[in-house]
């Protein structure tokens, strides 16, 4: 009779013993983001010091380049040749106007200048002097400024 | 009987058991939750994408002779529909090379075949090469783009602009990087007085924050001999002996002294020195510091070389400036009454002690300062340091940590080592060079590119040929007796400080050329560097002009713009209203300042070059931040005779 119980201690044992390697990956983060509004994933997977994607480092250097004359390096609309310009460049840290752009927009105005979004002709049309993934780099970039890095 | 039931009983449930385990462990693969937890996060997605079978899945480059299995989790590398969704499905970002075609780990390291997340990232015993971590990825970049700059990899570029500075080719074997051009100490003892350059040995950076000369944390006895041992080398260069001092610098009365150092006050400005030299840290950065300079050289020596900088040190990228003989001694009176170091102590006389050539010689040896610095009579050092050439592939059993406590792996070393050599052992030979974190991280970036991979040929990016352009004649002469290269770009050779010269009298007019010889001005206000006025005669431009002439146009530029007014009222329209031109450059004082002012363009231009650079700027001059507005023909003639009317 030992014996048995023995065994019955036994096989739950071994099957605890297969199951002590799974790593436990939490699946259920992945899960939660699923939806279609890819902004609001954004904002919710980047809390505050957010750490730049890939992409967004690759913006980074292209906006220092072609954008912070006007924009400014915190994209708060101050480059040093702001000031020439009426209506001012957009400030990129306003986080209200921000949530309501839809990263096509982005895109569009970087690509086709002001004049192509029924904005400001002074925003210069990109679309022929950097390729397609680099525009989207900066559109991508763009975002991380309303998280005040 | 009973007992031997039993045990039969027994075992045939022990090896139920054991068959069971078999499966049951199959079935609780990790990597099997992470493909049931894609299928299910796909389903609810508002997009159509494809669940996957479960099972293992691999990329398998056959020329690289690698199979990564990393896609059994990253599912959604190439989806794009998961650019949001948090790790392991997340898409690949958008680069310039496709998974299929390189797999995972030829840029990421890590253990391809592993299938359990411990493993692959490949901190375990028996894997050399782990995972890259973020910050250092585009090392694997250089494994392909040995040479050139990688557009795309801003990290890597930097850690080789600083390698190439900071001159490490110089002690270790480095593939790829030359030695720089640093000046050798032939007459060193004519040059510098002894306190100057004990204190200078000490610590360079007290005397010049931005000079590329590294710390070596020499002791005061070893700064000392090492100082004698250079100071008994009073010989220049091909026999070269000092002018001796003007009578104007050696015995000058009071009031002319104020009026010499006043009109060297003049020169100095009009010459524009702080172009290339920092005054205590304010100015460029491409020569060395002239703050406390008085304090360094001696007086006759400054006099020679400002005079003749080439027959001191020759290679300098300093231009010999045509001052008169009188403005001479003014700029070297003006130096010698401005920048002193007050707070230097007198130089004292000094017997160096007996023996002190051979000690100093020994350490001269010992810290390998002839791997920058020539010295006559020793032979060039030659990669003293260790061999850098395959020093990604590092295992980490060769490292010694020593007492540091860093964290054990090898891009952690790296930096660790850069910035602080010494915590590895006192005896380091390798010097403190001051660098900054990020730069100390970038460094690492382009050494752990270093692998000694075999890769294969087809994937070799080739560096771009080196110029072998070496302008001829008094051309040529002027060329070198000016160091235009050290700042400007002919025909791909030259340093590209400011702008590129290999077209520049197919851009601009002969008599804006000879005009911006005499009096250079900045067309942008908002640009630091600003070309020199080198005092050139009349001759001397009219010889640069006309080699220009010949040589630096191109018969595509010629092109006739439209002079009709109907034209530039149809330029005006798109210069203000389509393109809005006006947001970076000026017209009659309104507009943005960050191009150039477009007033009498025509002055300056010539109208094929303002035809073609309205067409496709980034054609004439890569790189240029003037966006490429995909103008028709008629529109940039428009333009372009908008631009030309303007007065």
């Amino acid at each position: 009779m030992t014996r048995t119980r023995v065994i019955a201690l036994l096989v739950p044992l071994l099957l605890a013993g297969c199951t002590a390697k799974r790593n436990p990956a939490s699946l259920s983060a992945a899960d939660s983001t699923r939806g279609g509004d890819s902004a609001a994933i954004v904002l919710q997977a980047a809390p505050v010091g957010h750490i730049l994607t890939y992409e967004e480092r690759q913006g980074s250097v292209l906006y220092a380049k072609y954008c912070a004359v006007c924009h400014g390096k915190e994209g708060k609309g101050d480059g040093f040749n702001a000031f020439n310009l009426d209506p001012r460049p957009r400030d990129f840290s306003d986080s209200a106007y921000m949530v309501a752009l839809s990263d096509g927009q982005i895109i569009q105005t970087i690509t086709g200048g002001g004049r192509s979004v029924n904005k400001s002709p002074l925003m210069p049309s990109y679309g022929w002097t950097i390729d397609r993934s680099q525009i989207q780099y900066v559109a991508a970039y763009v975002r991380t400024f309303v998280y005040g890095n | 009987m009973k007992p031997l039931r039993a045990t039969f009983a027994i075992v045939a449930v022990l090896f139920l058991v054991v068959l069971a385990v078999s499966p049951l462990k199959d079935y609780l693969r990790e990597w099997k939750k992470y493909q049931t937890g894609y299928n299910s996060l796909v389903a609810g997605l508002p997009q159509r994408v494809k669940p996957v079978d479960i099972g293992i899945r691999q990329v398998w480059v056959q020329k690289l002779d690698r199979v990564d299995r990393c896609v059994t989790c990253h599912l959604g590398v190439k989806e794009p529909a998961l650019h949001a969704a948090l790790e392991p499905y997340r898409t690949h970002p958008r680069i310039y090379h496709d998974v299929d075609d390189l797999g995972c780990t030829f840029c990421h390291e890590g253990q391809g075949a592993a299938t359990e997340y411990r493993e692959s990232v490949g901190n375990v015993k028996y894997w050399d090469r782990p995972i890259l971590p973020r910050a250092y990825l585009e090392a694997s970049c250089a494994k392909c783009h040995r040479e050139n700059d990688v557009p795309g990899a801003p990290v890597l570029n930097l850690g080789r602009k600083l390698i190439r500075e900071s001159n490490c080719a110089g002690c270790h074997r480095l593939e790829a990087y030359q030695k720089q051009w640093i000046p050798a100490l032939d007459g060193i003892g004519e040059k510098v007085n002894r306190t100057w350059l004990v204190a200078w040995l000490k610590h360079p950076k007290a005397y010049a924050p931005s000079t590329k000369m590294p710390d070596f944390l020499l002791s005061d006895e070893e700064a000392g001999t090492l100082a004698d041992f250079l100071l008994s080398f009073r010989t220049f260069p091909r026999e070269a002996v000092l002018d001796p001092l003007p009578a104007a610098l050696t015995s000058p009365g009071d009031a002319q002294k104020a009026k010499l150092v006043e009109l060297g006050a003049t020169k100095f400005r009009e010459a524009r020195c702080i172009s290339c030299h920092p005054i205590n840290g304010k100015g460029g950065y491409v020569a060395p510091e002239l703050g406390k300079i008085a304090s360094k050289v001696g007086e006759q020596w400054l006099y020679n070389y400002v005079k003749q900088p080439k027959r001191l040190q020759p290679g300098v990228l300093m231009p010999r400036y045509r001052f008169s003989p009188e403005e001479l001694a003014g700029v070297v009176a003006y130096m010698e009454s401005e920048f002193v170091d007050y707070d230097m102590e007198k130089p004292a006389p000094h017997t160096p002690d007996p023996g002190f050539y051979e000690k100093g010689r020994a350490l001269f040896k010992k810290y390998s300062c002839g791997g920058c610095h020539g010295l006559p009579g020793m032979a060039r050092a030659e990669e003293t340091g260790p061999d850098l050439s395959a020093i990604g592939a590092k295992k980490l059993y060769e490292i010694d940590f020593g007492r540091s406590g860093i964290e054990q792996t090898l891009p952690s070393y790296l930096k660790t080592k850069l910035l602080t050599p010494h915590v590895f052992g006192e005896s380091m030979k390798m010097p403190q060079f001051g660098f900054r974190e990020d730069e100390a991280e970038a460094i690492a970036v382009a050494l752990l590119g270093n692998t000694g991979d075999r890769i294969p040929p087809d994937l070799i990016v080739p560096a771009t040929p080196q110029s072998a352009f070496a302008p001829q004649g008094e051309f040529g002469k002027l060329v070198d007796d000016l160091a235009c290269l050290g700042c400007h770009v002919m025909n791909g050779r030259g340093r590209l400080v400011a702008t590129d010269l290999s077209l520049e009298a197919g851009q601009a007019r002969r008599t804006w050329i000879e005009g911006y010889f005499k009096i250079p001005y900045s067309l942008r206000p908002v640009l630091t560097e600003r070309m020199p006025n080198l005092f050139l005669s009349d001759g001397e431009i009219k010889t640069l002009v006309d080699y220009m002439e010949t040589s630096f146009i191109a018969d595509t530029l010629e092109h006739a713009v439209p002079s009709d007014p109907t034209a530039a009222a149809i330029g005006r329209g798109l210069y203000y209203e389509r393109y809005g031109c006006q947001s970076c450059h000026q017209i009659g004082a309104k507009g943005g300042y960050v191009g150039p002012p477009l007033d009498k363009l025509a002055v300056r231009l010539t109208p094929g070059w303002i035809f073609h650079w309205l067409k496709n700027p980034q054609g004439l001059k890569p790189g240029t931040i003037e966006p490429n507005n995909n103008l028709s023909d008629a529109e940039a003639d428009a333009l372009a005779a908008f631009l030309l009317s303007l007065k």
